[in-house]
């Protein structure tokens, strides 16, 4: 040990630590001026997601090998940790290592093996990268990713030399057959090990010191903010948006986002922990088809417009308003990211602020706000027309202070208004009369429960039709709601609490499984060819992804799509943007429709009155071979035909 | 017994006349009589010859002009004015049926008053078949009652049809979808040449100006054919149509209250039907002259 | 439509209500005038104690403060309506000074009488112009565009003036929340005016007798198309 040694060290930890905490501490204190949000409760849960998330690499791992490559070099890295204190301390003394752990050959063991996996792991990224060239890394910045795989591998590499340098001079404390690659590299360098030693030991503290100061000024900062993200992250259900307390005084409500300033603080260690990884974009309907929209490019234009200090609106400066509009909320792209942003509430948080204090919005879907707003619906019918649909079924429609049915038939908007959408609510209460089912509809007293406004960023007009619902729903002491819509589903069932009305909510396809499985009702088989095409906020937000395929077994022959289940791929409507026009690339319901059509099967099976209407019109503007059912049409379809083969 | 008519010369005054002459024998004041127009100048003039002709009712039209003139003269002398009627009842007091709701609702009312003011909705009532009334004497009005007066007229900008005077009317609604689709709409316009007009859905979303809108906010139409295309038919939309001679309500929904209120109906996509149309006028041209 | 059991009034259980929309760009008007040339805007209506939601409707687009006369839930024809707001101008003028220009809608959507706004424009003794499409102000005139059937007839009055609009004239604009929450606060002046007995008497509403439209269909799908053209050329358009 030299004097000279361990004043050159602490010199340059310490230039190191004052240039990263520098750093550090303004983007602790920009997350500290970030807006409330409550995300503290729910420990067990959060403490889960950092094992699976975290620990266990889980999304990640939803993609098999960059999954492993990075897993690779994450677990690397944690079991690597102790090494970068081993190479201090040897830095300075090359006899000197840490007490115990330096000493033990299983760790020696355990480090060669996963600095070898983390060689690997590098160099398969780089072939990744380089050679592959997925599309996700479009708009990421590649220089900055080979930089840090560069330096990575740099920091793996002199590992290796100082270890072999080392156990050629006879100066490690482990028993060196515990080091095999180290071992066999160590006759290698052998001859000149005393210089390497030296070079290596100290080229790779530098290395790693230099990292340190990289870190918070690059992307790489997510090994330090990733995991705190996830565990702040969502523990409620993933389909129901935070609300906005109005009751607040005016100057502590918070309208949205329209500044960097109006970030959470969640929001904005979302943007901090984003690696550019691409893999939302890869799965965002919008971007496949062409539209403004990447998720990756928003959440990477919110970090930098964050860091920049700039106090001008985010919208247009940073983000254009067609990136806004064009989020059909689908999910797919939380579903993907490795480290739990939340896309949805970045969108709907500029939504929010948008709609409602600038007024600012396509136009189109202004009108469906004022209808909504003035009749309680989006078509801007009377709501005195919500029972033409049930005309000569006798439905019972419940009047005020009578007695609630077992079930309550929750009909929702469109099948109401759309002449498409309107069969699957008749086929589904002609199967309920069918199984004696003691039910009842709300009739003209139901209003839109609000999704549409709420998706929209209108969370004023969607907490007025919320509260109005659950006063009628709690007045009429309903316990148990089927319906057919998975946006009215999704919103009665995860958002209702939020405003003192909670009852079990069932979609239709749940409860029709349950008639089927109970023999309520026996539909005949067949072997007609139907390809299910899951709604995201049944498949996705809500994971009802078994029943509706119990359905279609039951009454038919199922092929999948390539994008099914939790990776369905969207019909276009969501977000509000049924209201909408796509002013840009391919429209998003002929991408289905042609992968439907794909599948070679001769129906298109749906469960939600907007995938009807969409995958409808798709089929019309593509001239595909296919037709689209609801699948409470397929079942009442089969359930009659078996009726009339046993009457014959 | 005199009565007096605000006469606009045209087939919606001599509807109006038609009621008119219940109360009497008429007389007229052209609605050109003061030039340009002046609307307090003519409340005036009516008000002056109902004096002289010891009149027991003033009528007119319930167009815009005249339901504004008769309004003024009902300010003026400090009378009742009813609206848009379509049935009168004589006696003391006068009954009589008018229309709310752009004609959607029916208001059965008395008036108590020496000198009904009314006028008459257009289309509600025959065309009169009897010879025009004789014009009264109209004096130079005095200078304030000329305050209010017309200084400027402006051509419309556009070379199109206008909506209010149009033979053919190819309308669009919400159906249409977009402001694009509204190119298969123009298509079959240009080939009837016909007007487009829309409905309040469609300025609401932006694609198309308030100036084509068709109803009760926008304007009443009298055309000889209606072709409404993916429109619904709220009553706002069908109080523009009652001067409608025939509609063809085209439509993806059976049930739809225009398709339930039209004179002929075609059910299906309007995407695919309205260029149909247009393919078979072309070709039923193109037989024509060969 | 569903009338009441005594058919003097519609049935409006399930209705939402709204401003007239020849009103509504009334409103939207007086406020992007206000907003140009400073000063105060009041928004007025006779009607029941619910109609106070399109006061506060209107104080969300901008306007500054609201008179409400209270109708007493019965009805109103033109002449007593214009009556009791002739009186509340003139009352709130003499107490707030005069209105450079008063908007009406040109007529409501629902009685549709025509008169208000020109019964109370005499009465002022101002100038009146109705039917507007297009309102601009020119120092202390203002100058007016009346739609006609062949583009717009163009009038020009001096200050003080009432003016009846109609819609088309702007486009309102979608209220701001926090636009909405203030309005929430903005004062509303209630009044209680006596109604007078109308010399336009409401009897009963009734609902017309069948559209008298026969319906015929002419087909399906573009195969509809001859049937179609067969019509236009009955009709002699063809």
């Amino acid at each position: 040990m030299t004097l000279a040694s361990f004043i050159a060290l602490w010199l340059a930890v310490a230039i190191a630590l004052e240039l990263f905490s520098r750093r550090a501490l303004r983007l602790y204190r920009l997350v500290r001026s970030g807006k409330p949000v409550a995300r503290f409760d729910d420990v067990p849960a959060r403490a889960r997601a950092e094992a699976t998330d975290v620990l266990g690499q889980r999304k990640l791992l939803q993609r098999l090998v960059p999954g492993l490559v990075h897993a690779a070099i994450f677990w690397g890295f944690i079991v690597l940790f102790p090494t970068i204190l081993i190479a201090m301390i040897g830095a300075v003394n090359p006899h000197g290592t840490l007490p115990r752990l330096g000493a033990q050959g299983w760790y020696a063991l355990l480090v060669d093996v996963f600095a070898l996996a983390v060689l690997i792991g590098v160099g398969a990224a780089f072939v990744i990268r380089k050679l592959v060239r997925p599309a996700r890394f479009q708009g990421s910045h590649l220089g900055e990713a080979d930089l840090i795989l560069g330096l990575i591998a740099g920091i793996v590499l002199t590992l290796f030399l100082w270890h072999s340098s080392q156990i050629a001079l006879g100066l490690n404390d482990y028993p060196a057959a515990w080091a095999p690659i180290s071992n066999a590299l160590s006759r290698v360098v052998a001859p000149v090990a005393p210089v390497t030693e030296r070079v290596a030991v100290w080229a790779h503290v530098l290395i790693i010191l230099s990292f340190l100061v990289y870190l918070p000024y690059s992307k790489h900062l997510h090994i330090l903010v990733a995991a705190i993200n996830v565990y702040f992250g969502r523990t409620r259900a993933r389909g129901r948006l935070e609300p906005i307390n109005f009751e607040a005084p005016e100057t502590e409500v918070r309208f949205g986002s329209g500044r960097a300033s109006d970030m959470t603080w969640k929001q904005m260690l979302d943007t901090m922990s984003c690696t550019e990884c691409g893999r939302c974009q890869d799965v965002c309907p919008a971007y496949y088809t062409g539209k403004a929209l990447s998720p990756k490019l928003l959440i990477m234009a919110m970090r930098d417009n964050l860091f920049s200090g700039s106090t001008a609106p985010i919208v247009p400066n940073a983000v254009t308003d067609d990136i806004v509009w064009d989020c059909v909320t689908c999910g797919a792209c939380v579903r993907e990211c490795p480290v739990n942003i939340e896309h949805i509430d970045h969108i709907v948080d500029l939504r929010r602020h948008l709609v409602m204090v600038e007024s600012r919005f396509p136009e189109e879907a202004g009108t469906m706000l004022r209808d909504v707003d003035r009749t309680s619906n989006p078509w801007g019918r009377p709501q005195s027309d919500r029972m033409q649909w049930a005309d000569g079924l006798g439905v019972r429609v419940l009047q005020p202070g009578e007695e609630p049915p077992d079930v309550l038939f929750w009909v929702g908007c469109a099948p109401a208004f759309d002449e498409r959408a309107r069969k699957a609510a008749v086929s589904t209460a002609k199967l309920m009369q069918q199984a004696g089912v003691d039910f009842a509809v709300l009739g003209p007293r139901e209003s839109c429960t609000g999704d549409p406004a709420r998706r929209m960023g209108d969370e004023y007009t969607f907490q007025r039709l919320a509260n109005e619902n659950v006063a009628t729903l709690n007045g009429a002491k309903v316990k148990k709601i089927v319906t057919t819509c998975p946006h009215c589903f999704n919103t009665i069932g995860n958002e209702y609490p939020d405003f003192g009305g909670r009852y079990q909510v069932v979609h239709h396809s749940e409860f029709l499984a349950e008639l089927v499985r109970d023999g309520r009702l026996q539909p005949a088989a067949s072997e007609r060819t139907i390809t299910y095409h899951d709604s995201c906020y049944l498949a996705r937000h809500n994971d009802v992804r078994a029943q509706p395929r119990e359905l279609v077994a039951a009454v038919g022959k199922a092929v999948e799509m390539p994008r099914n289940r939790e990776r369905t791929f969207c019909c276009g409507a969501g977000g509000a943007r049924m209201w909408m026009e796509e002013k840009r690339g391919r429209p998003i319901n002929q991408e289905r429709v042609r992968e439907a059509a794909a599948t070679g099967a001769e129906t298109l099976a749906v469960a939600c009155p907007f995938c009807t209407v969409m995958l409808d019109d798709g089929v019309r503007e593509t001239g595909a071979k296919l037709q689209v059912f609801d699948l409470a049409t397929l079942l009442h379809e089969a359930v009659a035909g078996r009726q009339t083969a046993e009457e014959l | 017994m005199s009565v007096l008519l605000l006469d606009e010369g045209n087939d919606v005054s001599r509807q109006a006349l038609t009621l008119a002459r219940r109360f009497g024998e008429p007389r007229s004041v052209p609605i050109d009589a003061v030039q340009p127009f002046a609307p307090d100048a003519l409340a005036a003039a009516l008000a002056t010859a109902a004096d002289e002709l010891d009149a027991t009712a003033v009528v007119a039209a319930g167009t815009e002009r005249g339901n504004e003139v008769m309004a003024r003269l009902a300010a003026r002398s400090g009378l009742p004015f009813a609206a848009n009627c379509v049935a009168v009842e004589l006696g003391n007091p006068l009954t009589l049926t008018r229309l709310r709701w752009g004609g959607s609702l029916l208001e059965e009312a008395r008036m108590h008053t020496a000198l009904p003011l009314l006028t008459v909705a257009p289309h509600a009532l025959p065309v009169d078949q009897g010879p025009a009334p004789q014009p009264v004497n109209v004096k130079r009005p005095e200078e304030r009652e000329l305050a209010v007066h017309v200084v400027e007229h402006i051509q419309p900008s556009h070379g199109g049809v206008s909506l209010a005077d149009a033979k053919v009317i190819v309308s669009g609604g919400r159906g249409v979808g977009s402001k694009e689709g509204f190119a298969i709409i123009e298509e079959l316009a240009s080939l009837l040449g016909a007007a487009v007009g829309c409905s309040r859905a469609v300025t609401s979303a932006g694609w198309r100006p308030h100036s084509d809108q068709v109803g009760q906010t926008g304007t009443k139409v009298s055309p000889e054919v209606y072709i409404a295309c993916g429109i619904s038919g709220a009553t706002q939309h069908t109080a523009g149509l009652k001067g409608a001679k025939r509609i063809v309500a085209i439509n993806s929904d059976p049930q739809a209250p225009l398709m339930l209120n039209a004179d002929y109906t075609v059910t299906g996509d309007l995407k695919e039907i309205v260029p149909a149309i247009s393919a078979e006028i072309r070709r039923a041209r193109a037989g024509r002259t060969s | 439509m569903v009338l009441s059991d005594d058919a003097r009034a519609i049935n409006t259980q399930h209705l939402g209500f709204t401003m007239s929309p020849h009103e509504e760009c009334g409103v939207e008007e007086a406020v992007r005038l206000i907003e140009a040339n400073q000063g105060e805007s009041v928004v007025v209506t006779l009607g029941p104690p619910e109609a106070v939601e399109q006061l506060r409707d209107a104080m969300a687009l901008g306007i500054d403060r609201a008179i409400h006369l209270h109708s007493d839930g019965r009805e109103w024809d033109g002449e007593s309506t214009a009556a009791a707001l002739l009186e509340a101008i003139r009352a709130d003028e003499e107490a707030h000074g005069h209105f450079d220009l008063i908007f009406f809608g040109n007529e409501s959507a629902d009685s549709a009488g025509y008169q208000v706004g020109i019964r109370i424009a005499y009465a002022l003794g101002r100038p009146c112009v109705t039917g507007l499409k297009k309102v601009t102000l020119e120092g202390a005139s203002v100058r007016c565009e009346q739609e006609v059937e062949d583009g717009r007839d163009v009038y020009v009055v001096p200050l003080p003036a009432v003016l009846t609009v109609k819609e088309g004239l702007n486009l309102p604009r979608y209220p701001s929340v926090p636009g909405r929450m203030r309005a929430r606060t903005k004062p509303v002046h209630v009044i209680a005016p006596t109604r007078p007995e109308p010399r336009l008497e409401l009897v009963r509403l009734a609902l017309p007798a069948g559209a008298g439209r026969r319906a015929e269909s002419l087909g399906s799908g573009p195969a509809a198309a001859p049937a179609v053209v067969e019509v236009l050329v009955k009709a002699g358009v063809l």
